[in-house]
């Protein structure tokens, strides 16, 4: 491997600041950090090429291993043995749990992986260790990306003989604000600047724009409307969007964390109901049964994409073995929940879009769940329409992630292939906490971006000077089911009685998908703003916001509060 | 005030902004001029309207894509993928990229206007009826969910409030940030 020399970054080095503005000299490349693998793909003059390791490989694990002194991640390492993975000294599955605190059900779940993850259910980041010579090396979901992101980068650079320094990274639908933002910083740290983020189907679906292009060079006007639907390890999406020329319009966005790894987990407690018990000790012993466990349900669960059952014989060591004949069915309704909420996805996705099942023109399934025949049903059954074809499911994201990069990079191809673009919208509302504890969207989920809309607020006691504007994501009523992304105050509201000055709040969120939040006061009768404009860009808090809601609400309860303008007026 | 029809576009009668509106009489207009009084006239193609999609020139929903106003559904979405392809800002050239946005927002809120029939109709009545030219979505949106009548007292309340602030300056599509911005730049 030719440069080694690659450090960490600081953690201040997130700018992005001027993203879409810069002029990039070189073309961005493609990558899709997958919850269990990985890919990078890059525009090469004429088409898309994945980039290969030095072991021929497209697809690659994302794990890293803490071994010895220098961790070593999924790219250059050879692992000696599957089971080398879930020894405990591997971290993976860092995508579910990057910018997760102790509360999350989701780390929740993960407790039971081979390394350690700790919660303590008190809203800050969850303990997460690699057992390193017997000792527990703690580290970070951002450290081990990082890590990774630096194997990947030194990878394309020694294929690609030059330097890479910007990315398009594709990333779950369901990602919080914070959440994105903490996949930029992991880039950061790997020295990598981060063009665009990208949602997962969205990816796929300027693939298909291009194939539609390619396709269709005549007519220019028909309009195609595509379901997407990408499930993966860590996280199912649901995309839908109108297609014309090249130019795909992305209708709506519906994600969830649900994946590989829940049907796995639950198809391994189906196969050992006491299983959480009988690891909790997680002496080596029982790190290494686990692990058994896991290859052999994983192993199952692809064969059982095939054939119509498949049998299970795993030794757990003491006598204790299981011998089991698993058949389609009894693995279907073990995963009901997991199928029936994906079911619900599309629905809730083609609603959004208002979009009726008749007008759909392809059905598009991608990602690593995407054999499993009963998933396959659900989505032609939903769409009664047959699944498109023309796409391998594995490298539809990044494929997409690498032409947005040619894009966005400036990148012009004679022959029109790159004649290319994507109409983001954005998949959760963005608002604030008023009237009372409701959250209040602004701007709402699937509005195209970029995009920029105001309210106005007012305040709720006599001669309140004081405003505290908590900018939340989410599509839920009650403000603390929301991500919360930032806080700030507005000061020197003059003098009045409640209800008479009027506090606009106006947020913008640009193409590169920063969100600005701008507020001011305005008094009746006047035209400038009595108060100092703020303006923030979202989002300001770090960890632990679960506990910075609630000292908000200890210190301020409701002195500093607003309410939106129509409410009261409709008094 | 707008043309009805693109055809008697030329016997249009002058706005009380002192925006006129010519055409050439084919159907849909290649090219669009327009004089803003007192300053010269402005030659301009739909290949470079960013000054037509500026917040201080309110037109109609229509001119902005470029359609007649019995333009189909069909006609509307090739005028919007066209313009969204001109004007997004992840292919506008670097350098005018805020101000492309701006006219990117704009497009796609008379897309968004006009390709929802409900909304369409509601946007053509109040043309008839001389109110609006344009106006905010977020108050056009309100308007359509909720009627009740403390509603509409506020909206007549707050488009007065607008109506005056008008004549000072044509700010009316402007967005109230976008609107305090320019004003933090002029001072």
């Amino acid at each position: 491997m030719a440069e080694q020399a690659y450090t960490v970054a600081s953690d201040s080095e997130t700018t992005g600041e001027e993203k879409s503005s810069i002029p990039f000299p070189e073309i961005a490349i493609g990558i899709d950090i997958g919850t269990s693998q990985c890919s990078v793909a890059v525009w090469s003059g004429s088409q898309v090429e994945l980039l290969r390791n030095t072991r021929n490989q497209k697809l690659l694990r994302s794990y890293v291993t803490f071994k010895d002194e220098i961790p070593a991640g999924g790219i250059t390492n050879q692992l000696a043995h599957e089971y080398e993975m879930l020894s405990g000294a591997a971290i993976f599955n860092m995508k579910r749990l990057i910018g997760r605190v102790d509360t999350d059900p989701i780390v929740h779940a993960s407790t039971s992986l081979p390394f350690l993850v700790q919660t303590l259910n008190i809203g800050v980041r969850p303990f997460i260790a690699a057992l390193v010579n017997n000792m527990w090396r703690s580290t970070t979901p951002e450290e081990v990306l990082a890590i990774f992101l630096v194997e990947l980068r030194s990878m394309a650079e020694v294929q690609l003989k030059r330097v890479v320094r910007n990315v398009v990274v594709t990333v779950p639908v369901s990602f919080s604000r914070f959440q994105l933002s903490r996949i930029e910083r992991a880039c950061a740290m790997a020295g990598l600047q981060v063009l665009r983020l990208m949602p997962e189907p969205t990816a796929v679906a300027l693939l298909y724009a291009q194939q539609q292009n390619v396709n269709d060079l005549t007519s220019s006007g028909s309009e195609k409307i595509a379901v997407i639907f990408n499930m993966g390890a860590g996280f199912c999406d649901v995309a839908v969007t109108a297609t014309a020329g090249g130019v795909s319009q992305i209708k709506s966005l519906a994600g969830s964390t649900l994946g590989g790894e829940d049907i796995l987990l639950n198809t391994m407690r189906h196969l050992l109901p006491e299983m959480e018990s009988h690891f909790s000790t997680r002496g080596i012993d029982e790190i290494r049964k686990m692990g058994l466990l896991r290859v052999a349900t994983q192993d199952a669960i692809h064969k059982l994409s095939f054939q119509s059952n498949v049998q299970i014989d795993v030794d757990l060591g003491n006598g204790r073995k299981i011998y089991k004949v698993l058949d389609r069915n009894e693995f279907e309704e073990v995963n009901k929940d997991v199928f029936e909420k994906c079911e619900s996805l599309i629905k809730q996705c083609l609603h959004d879009a208002k979009v009726e099942v008749g007008v759909i023109n392809d059905v598009i399934l991608v990602g690593g769940c995407s054999n499993i025949p009963k998933l396959k049903n659900i989505i032609t059954s939903v769409c009664k329409q047959e699944l498109y074809t023309e796409m391998n499911p594995l490298e539809a994201a990044v494929r997409g992630a690498a032409l947005e990069g040619a894009v966005a990079s400036g990148v012009n191809d004679p022959f029109g292939t790159l004649d290319l673009l994507t109409i983001q919208a954005t998949p959760l509302s963005i608002g604030v906490r008023a009237d009372g504890n409701t959250f209040i969207p602004i701007i709402h989920q699937n509005t195209t971006i970029p995009a920029r809309r105001d309210m106005i607020f007012t305040t709720v006691h006599d001669n309140q000077a004081e405003a505290l504007i908590i900018v939340y994501e989410g599509d839920q009523n009650a403000v603390e089911k929301n991500h919360l992304l930032g806080y700030f105050k507005i000061v020197g509201i003059p003098p009045a009685a409640k209800g008479v000055p009027e506090i606009n709040v106006s947020m913008d969120i640009d193409a590169s998908n920063v969100v600005r939040v701008y507020a001011g006061v305005l008094m009746p009768g006047s035209r400038n703003p009595a108060a100092p404009l703020m303006e923030v860009r979202m989002p300001t808090v770090d960890d632990g916001h679960g506990w910075c809601a609630e000292a908000l609400e200890r210190t301020y309860g409701s002195t500093l509060d607003l309410v939106t303008v129509q409410k009261k007026a409709g008094h | 005030m707008s043309c009805r029809n693109y055809g008697v576009a030329q016997k249009l009668p002058r706005t009380e902004n002192g925006l006129r509106l010519y055409t050439r009489p084919d159907n849909p207009p290649r090219f669009v001029s327009f004089r803003v009084r007192p300053g010269p006239v402005i030659q301009s193609s739909l290949n470079d309207t960013v000054s037509l999609l500026s917040e201080q020139h309110p037109i109609s929903f229509y001119e902005l894509l470029g359609i007649p106003e019995t333009g189909s559904l069909l006609e509307m979405k090739q005028a919007y993928k066209k313009l969204a392809r001109k004007y997004h800002p992840d292919v506008s050239p670097p350098g005018r990229v805020e101000e492309y946005t701006q006219a990117f927002i704009r497009v796609q809120e008379a897309y968004e206007t006009l390709s929802d029939p409900r909304r369409r109709e509601m946007y053509d009545l109040n043309i008839a009826k001389g109110l609006h030219l344009a106006f905010s979505r977020s108050e056009f949106d309100e308007e359509i969910e909720e009627k009740n009548e403390w509603k509409s007292q506020w909206q007549s309340q707050l488009s007065g409030l607008k109506r005056r602030s008008m004549y000072k300056e044509s700010s009316e599509n402007m967005s109230w940030a976008a609107r305090i911005r320019r004003e933090r730049n002029e001072s």
